[in-house]
């Protein structure tokens, strides 16, 4: 019981462990496929929040146009899928259509964030929103590739690899979780590390690293492409469940999801933006079962986290824990 | 050590810092006076790179670093405190030093270690010594005294292990009996460093206790140089305090 | 990209002028909108999301007026003060509690009020699509054809409108004495409460002004399209860009800007009809890249 005890990296990966051996056997005893859609879902949008959070919580960036980068993530990975390369890839194409999903959305991070990272405030949140609205009018123009409004048609081929088949349910809950898990626990250690303080050093004070004999740019635009990369994945994950992309994904309303997860759950605590994934995530299961009028709900729960509570539940949960 | 050579500086056609010119010894301790206005905070902010110089020139040890970057200078070992404190609020005093350590040596590049467990806590619990304020060490930054924060805006400046180092007012904001402790404090670590340090202080009693040697600047021009005594005594120093309203 | 096709426009004298009016109607009646976001940032300091969907308010109310009593003129009217009373409300009771928020818990707080009305609009008229209340009578007539280019008068009058709006606009903010207060509190708000005057009073009169102006784009726009929930979501990111490119805070810069945007979205439609969109956040990105603080914005330090 050493290994728990301290907080280090090996600690981290033992208790990802755990964490997914135990929704697995979860998925056994629970054997409702609503639940694990929920799960799964989770864990998706809870990478998306989180990334999104490395700007938001540590490094105090709004950025506004996280969803390009997911929706780059998803349209990567069907187009790679609908393609010829599969044929000849077969048996590797989902792992490599995951690894270029991530990539051409890091890539796009770094174009992107070389021109946003210059700019400061509402200006840096109005520049991510603007670039996210140009890929959104791109999807939709190029309708030859994308399906334009109608999003990715016809479908994509899931050829087992590792004799992981995605097209059975459980090998997708927990392959999706597995990788989520893998990611959130690097990302932890990202956050924990002299770079992650880095980027709250930023936060607090922007001017002082300077004279630090710092370069905050080349900081913030590194967290912005890792935070790319990682949305990059979600979506390319989401694209798997759905076997699809549509464009509503790069519009500025999906951008607003992980902001209200980041709100629900916490930005200052690691794990806030996944607990607010799950908030979200049962929130819209119960209330489309109950009412059409979702969108009511969610907005009257938000008004209650923004002028109630004022911060997200389980950076409030820790503080009530800490006074304890 | 420091020597800056016919430095100019305008701003809209209004000259901050005019003509000056000084060189400080190694391991000296100097003080920078004038009345509010005269272009101390300029001065230090040219020195620093934090704004352009418009002429002249600046050397440290001999090296050029005139208009040289905020970033390059602070690796050529100038380091300054400012006066409105700049701290990061939700660090801790210990967490404040460690990055400010590991700023200069490029060690926030590192995503593989853990930075709690990082190796320079040893030189961080050093800094926080030398700076007094071991007691606070594990204070959250936006939580310790007005005192303690100046403190740890100097902590922050001698984590860069600087040749010189600018104080801008370490005692603005504090009452008399604080004052002379942080005097005290900046005393002994100067004596402990073998820096050689410009500070900016409004208060004469300190600024002759202490300095070795003294600058008075009036409308970004140096009017008179020398030590305590021969300060005190020269007449456009007294004609610019004494006529001119301020103290 | 049909760049022929612009350019055979731009030689026909009929296409140039029925594309010029297509977009003056359409950069006019953004301005009506856009002008009151800016004016509520510049004073308020509030980025106010639910600015779309209170221009969505104003479709709603001028078409329940209309179905009441058939009269266009009221419609408009009372559906626009209609929402500057609501926008006076929301300020009293929510916006007011966020002056010194942080920028995410405004940017929050607005969008879920946006959520709320976009879903109580479907209660309360349902969530088909309302079709549009129809241009009044008085403008039911053939339309124009100068050099052979097809003008309706209606949209000459939403033009001439929406350009007498923005007179009294300028007139309120630069002659009247409400105008003066109103760019004092945008500069220095201590220094008006130091004059005794209720720096509350000030922004509820701004929050109200800038909904109306919002309800009244609404209103108009609902005599040419239909009337539907969550018809502000695509309005209020075209007036983030007018605000944006015109400078945020600058009533003159969002006119500006609003011709701008009104001409690319028109000769757009013509040279890459699917990509007009695209163009506009093309302009965003270049204005925000090249000069951040807009056209006609003054740089923040």
């Amino acid at each position: 019981m050493n290994l728990l005890k301290k907080d280090n990296f090996q600690r981290d990966v033992f208790l990802g462990l755990l964490v997914w051996f135990m929704l697995i056997i979860f998925y056994y005893i629970l054997p409702d496929p609503g639940i694990h859609d929920i799960i799964q879902k989770v864990f998706i949008l809870g990478l998306f929040a989180m990334s999104l959070n490395i700007l938001i919580g540590y490094l105090g960036l709004i950025a506004f146009g996280h969803a390009a980068f997911f929706a780059s993530g998803a349209y990567t990975l069907g187009l790679f899928l609908q393609s010829d390369f599969v044929l000849n890839l077969a048996g590797f194409s989902i792992p490599v259509a995951i690894v270029l999903a991530v990539l051409v959305s890091s890539i796009l991070a770094t174009l992107i964030g070389v021109i946003c990272i210059r700019l400061k405030d509402i200006y840096f949140s109005f520049l991510t929103l603007a670039f996210q609205m140009l890929i959104y009018s791109i999807i939709l123009a190029l309708v030859n590739i994308t399906g334009g409004d109608q999003g990715l048609m016809g479908g994509f081929p899931k050829p087992p690899f590792l004799g992981i088949d995605l097209g059975k349910p459980f090998d997708f809950y927990a392959f999706t979780i597995f990788i989520s898990i893998i990611t959130i626990v690097l990302l932890r250690q990202l956050i924990e590390s002299p770079f992650g303080y880095g980027l709250r050093m930023i936060r607090d004070n922007s001017e002082r690293p300077a004279a630090l004999g710092f370069n905050n740019q080349k900081h913030k635009l590194i967290a912005f492409i890792i935070a790319g990369s990682i949305a990059g994945l979600a979506g390319s994950l989401q694209a798997l469940l759905d076997v699809g992309a549509y464009p509503e994904w790069a519009f500025w309303s999906k951008s607003a999801e992980p902001l209200f997860m980041i709100l629900l759950g916490g930005m200052h605590s690691f794990l806030g933006p996944l607990m607010g994934a799950l908030i979200f995530e049962i929130l819209n299961d119960f209330v489309t079962a109950n009412t059409r009028y979702y969108g009511l709900v969610l907005g009257l729960v938000i008004l209650c986290f923004v002028l109630g509570l004022k911060k997200g539940l389980l950076d409030w949960l820790l503080i009530k824990l800490n006074r304890k | 050590m420091l020597k800056i050579d016919k430095l100019s500086k305008s701003f809209g056609g209004i000259l901050a810092t005019d003509n000056v010119s000084l060189e400080l010894k190694p391991n000296s301790i100097n003080a920078l006076i004038g009345p509010n206005g005269a272009g101390k905070t300029t001065l230090f902010n040219l020195i620093t790179g934090k704004i352009d110089i418009d002429e002249g020139q600046i050397f440290i040890d001999n090296t050029n670093i005139t208009n040289l970057k905020e970033s390059e200078i602070t690796h050529l070992g100038i380091a300054r405190a400012f006066q409105i404190t700049n701290i990061f609020s939700t660090l801790s005093v210990q967490d404040s030093i460690k990055v400010a350590l590991l700023a200069k040596q490029h060690g926030l590049n590192n995503m593989w270690n853990r930075f709690k467990a990082h190796s320079i806590n040893k030189e961080a619990e050093s800094i926080a010594k030398l700076s007094g304020l071991t007691k606070s060490y594990n204070t959250i930054s936006s939580a310790l005294s007005h005192g303690d924060q100046k403190l740890l805006d100097i902590a922050l400046a001698l984590a860069l292990k600087p040749k010189v180092l600018l104080l801008d007012e370490p005692t603005a904001g504090m009452g008399p009996e604080e004052r002379w402790k942080m005097i005290d404090r900046i005393q002994k670590l100067w004596k402990k460093t073998k820096m050689t340090v410009l500070f900016i202080e409004h208060d004469m009693d300190i600024v002759f206790d202490i300095a070795q040697n003294i600058y008075v600047l009036q409308q970004g021009a140096i009017i008179a140089e020398g030590t305590p005594k021969e300060i005190k005594s020269n007449k456009k120093v007294i004609k610019a305090y004494l006529g001119g309203g301020k103290k | 990209m049909e760049i022929f096709a612009l350019f055979d426009c731009i030689i026909s004298p009929a296409c140039l002028l029925s594309q010029a009016t297509g977009g003056l109607k359409i950069g006019m009646l953004l301005f009506l909108v856009a002008s009151g976001l800016t004016l509520v940032f510049g004073v308020l300091g509030v980025i106010n999301f639910a600015h779309g969907a209170l221009y969505m308010l104003g479709a709603y109310f001028s078409w329940q007026v209309m179905t009441l009593t058939g009269h266009f003129g009221l419609s408009v009217i009372l559906g626009s003060l209609g929402v500057g009373i609501f926008g006076l409300l929301f300020e009293r009771t929510l916006i007011s509690r966020i002056y010194n928020a942080e920028l995410l818990v405004q940017i929050l707080l607005c969008y879920s009020v946006v959520l709320i009305l976009d879903d109580l609009v479907m209660i309360i008229w349902g969530d088909e699509f309302l079709s549009s209340v129809g241009v009044p009578e008085v403008f039911q007539v053939p339309p124009l054809f100068i050099f052979d280019a097809i003008i309706p008068p209606f949209h000459l009058a939403i033009i001439g409108m929406s350009f007498i709006v923005g007179i009294i606009l300028w007139f309120i903010m630069t002659k009247t004495r409400f105008g003066r207060l109103v760019r004092a509190a945008a500069v220095n708000p201590k220094m008006l409460e130091a004059l005794g005057i209720n720096i509350n009073f000030i922004r509820a009169g701004v929050f109200m002004l800038g909904s109306f102006l919002a309800g009244l784009g609404g209103a108009l726009a609902a005599s040419v399209g239909s009337v539907v929930s969550g018809m502000g979501n695509s309005i209020i990111i075209e007036s983030f860009i007018v605000t944006v490119i015109g400078g945020m805070g600058s009533i003159s810069g969002a006119f500006l800007a609003s011709l701008i945007i009104g001409m690319a979205r028109s000769f757009g439609a013509v040279a890459m009809p699917l990509f007009t969109d695209g163009l506009m956040f093309l302009i965003m990105v270049l204005v925000l890249v090249i000069r951040p603080q807009g056209l006609m914005g003054n740089k923040k330090k």
